[in-house]
């Protein structure tokens, strides 16, 4: 008896014993990459920014450079903005997917085929191109301008190189990506749930409030997460449609290293942007854990 | 009091599909009506028009007389139960019975009162704050039977409630619900495609094909007496057997049966139990397979031209394959043109 067990257990065990190199090697090559180039340079900087040589050639603990920062009003106002600009593109994205999504969830046709195409369009334009055309469009002079000149209306307070300048391009280059996740989220809500509740007497914003919107909070939360980190450390678009000052941390660091040539003080905003986008990342990671429990 | 009058009701789906066509049907109050029909014949399309999830191209809905055909489903008295319970999950049971009485602003101890006294109802008393998903598939579909129960809906409307549950507990289920809504004496429409549920269960059976009525009837009459061949090959199992009918006789190979109808082809209609057996030397059929279920036996035969009959008896043992038969019915209806035209008494 126990040998016909133990026969028809082994192979299961030897091929997972088999499968095991492929997995971990799978795996390591993604994690070597993690390693190499996100761990790595943010123990050496972080470690560079608190370990300093001192006048006199010693390396020693010193907090200087982070008390610096926190304390200079320009690299707070800087960091300010940032918070700012992430936080209104947060908002912003929510409240223009959220009812993309839901529209594409629960519309067929051909006009909802065309507004998903609209809505996924910015993912294949590079940032570069969408600055571009943002100037092109709304700024000094630009085709609204043009347009309100020729009907004898006044021109418009351009946002270019104001902070909704940031805002726009972030808000219109997270669009497809926010959209797919919520779209995702909303593929598990059943349709039968829905007329559940509109069956007991929910309206249309009583049946999204206490039917859809628990279902796809981890979905909100996971599409968020992934807009503020990418909108946290953006360089390109507010390089380009943003104030000079403030400006946000993806500029200000850029500027510190080449034209104030100031390494440390550059590293030190990176490791204080890297901090807020772990506290980000941590949302993203409870919310998957949180789903996974379920 | 609750009266459901469907009135000429038709659902074309864009493409031309004609889903329900021109159907009409009057359900008394506190009766419960069973839409019987293989996929596709539009019952539940029919059952989602009521409830207000799909549209009429055509017709009328009135529930006590007030017209509820163009209003959707928050606005009328019609409580429905789901084939997937669709339940929510986020919500214990408590909150998933509470959720329409607090749309209603309810206060607070009348909500709790009523969930209660349903839940008490339906069998599920101190369950609720157990999590849906903590369920087992019988008590979710009883969660979701008195989510509907609770706010005492005019008409209830069943869609396949059972589909999804085992033989066993679906047999419990519906002898269940049959005694609530016998109790409350509510109006209910249940869709079905399981002849045994609707023939169980049902006040009257309205048998559909293909978006329309075939029979509207009481089960034992539906069984009995079915109108048209599709009926009677759907409800129970018949013998449906093509041939013609010559100088008062219907004539099949060597099978021939007294059929006092004009000349021309007709189908026959022998239920199993009413087809007797006798072994016989003569040619006319042959067993085929015998297959003894304990408490009755069920002969496969075949004729000379490789027809298969079924016929139902009390001693399977009396009978091997290869045996010559000869075929007896005691009780048979034929039909001409989709209509009986002959019924022999049983």
């Amino acid at each position: 008896m126990s040998e016909v067990t133990e026969g028809a257990v082994r192979p299961l065990i030897d091929g997972a014993a088999r499968r095991r190199p492929i997995g971990l090697l799978l795996v390591a090559i993604p994690v070597l990459l993690m390693i190499w180039l996100v761990i790595w340079p943010a123990m050496n900087a972080i470690g560079r920014t608190i370990w300093r040589t001192d006048a006199n050639g010693q390396l020693s603990f010193d907090l200087s450079s982070y008390v610096f920062f926190f304390s200079d009003r320009y690299s707070l106002d800087n960091l300010a903005v940032t918070l700012w600009t992430t936080f209104v593109c947060a908002i912003l994205l929510l409240v223009i997917c959220l009812p993309i999504a839901l529209y594409l969830r629960f519309s067929h046709g051909r006009l909802s085929a065309y507004v998903q195409a609209l809505a996924i369009f910015p993912m294949f334009v590079p940032s570069i191109i969408l600055a571009f055309a943002f100037i092109r469009v709304l700024g000094p002079n630009g085709m609204v301008d043009i347009l309100l000149n020729a009907v004898d209306l006044p021109k418009i307070r351009t946002p270019y190189l104001t902070p909704w300048g940031p805002v726009i391009g972030l808000v219109w280059d997270n669009i497809p990506l926010t959209v797919l996740i919520l779209l995702a989220g909303l593929g598990s809500v059943a349709n039968q749930s829905i007329e559940a509740a509109r069956d007991v007497g929910a309206n249309a914003l009583q049946v999204f409030w206490h039917i859809i919107l628990p279902r796809i909070s981890n979905s909100v939360l996971v599409a968020l997460s992934f807009s503020v980190l990418g909108i946290f450390s953006s360089f390109t678009l507010p390089y380009l449609l943003g104030p000079a000052s403030p400006e946000m941390l993806g500029p200000f660091m850029q500027r510190t290293l080449r034209e104030v040539q100031n390494p440390v003080g550059a590293m030190t905003q990176a490791v204080v942007a890297f901090g807020f986008c772990i506290v980000f990342g941590l949302f993203y990671v409870r919310s998957v854990a949180r789903n996974q429990g379920k | 009091m609750s009266v459901l009058h469907i009135v000429e009701v038709t659902k074309t789906f864009p493409g031309g599909t004609n889903a329900v066509d021109s159907f009409s049907l009057d359900v008394a109050d506190g009766e419960l009506v069973c839409l019987l029909g293989p996929s596709g014949s539009g019952k539940s399309t029919l059952l989602r028009m009521v409830g207000g999830f799909e549209q009429p191209t055509g017709g009328r809905i009135t529930i006590d007389g007030e017209d509820v055909t163009h209003l959707p489903p928050e606005r009328r008295p019609t409580g429905m139960v789901f084939q997937s319970h669709a339940l929510w999950t986020h919500m214990n049971v408590f909150k998933n019975l509470a959720f329409g009485l607090k749309l209603r602003h309810m206060p607070a101890n009348l909500i709790k009162e009523k969930v209660e006294a349903v839940l008490e109802l339906v069998g599920l008393a101190g369950y609720g704050d157990r999590m849906t998903t903590q369920l087992s598939g019988g008590q979710q579909q009883r969660v979701a039977l008195a989510r509907s129960l609770v706010l005492e809906p005019k008409i209830l409307l069943l869609d396949e409630p059972f589909a999804s549950l085992d033989q066993h507990l679906r047999e419990r289920l519906r002898e269940e619900v049959r005694d609530i809504q016998q109790r409350l004496k509510i109006t209910t429409l249940f869709v079905t495609h399981g002849q045994d549920e609707a023939l169980s269960m049902a006040d009257r059976i309205v048998v559909m094909a293909n978006g329309k009525t075939e029979q509207i009837d009481r089960p034992d009459v539906v069984y009995r007496n079915p109108q048209t061949p599709f009926v009677a090959g759907f409800i129970g199992t018949m013998n449906l057997i093509e041939g013609e009918v010559q100088g008062g006789h219907f004539v099949r190979a060597d099978f021939t049966v007294p059929l006092p109808i004009a000349d021309g082809p007709a189908t026959l209609a022998i239920r199993p139990e009413s087809l007797d057996l006798a072994a016989s030397d003569k040619p006319g059929a042959s067993v085929h397979r015998v297959t003894d279920y304990g408490t009755h036996g069920l002969v496969d035969l075949d004729l000379a031209d490789g027809t298969r009959l079924k016929s139902m008896v009390a001693h399977p043992d009396l009978f091997r394959a290869g045996q010559g038969i000869e075929l007896l019915p005691r009780a048979v209806a034929a039909y001409r043109n989709n209509q009986q035209i002959y019924r022999s008494s049983p």
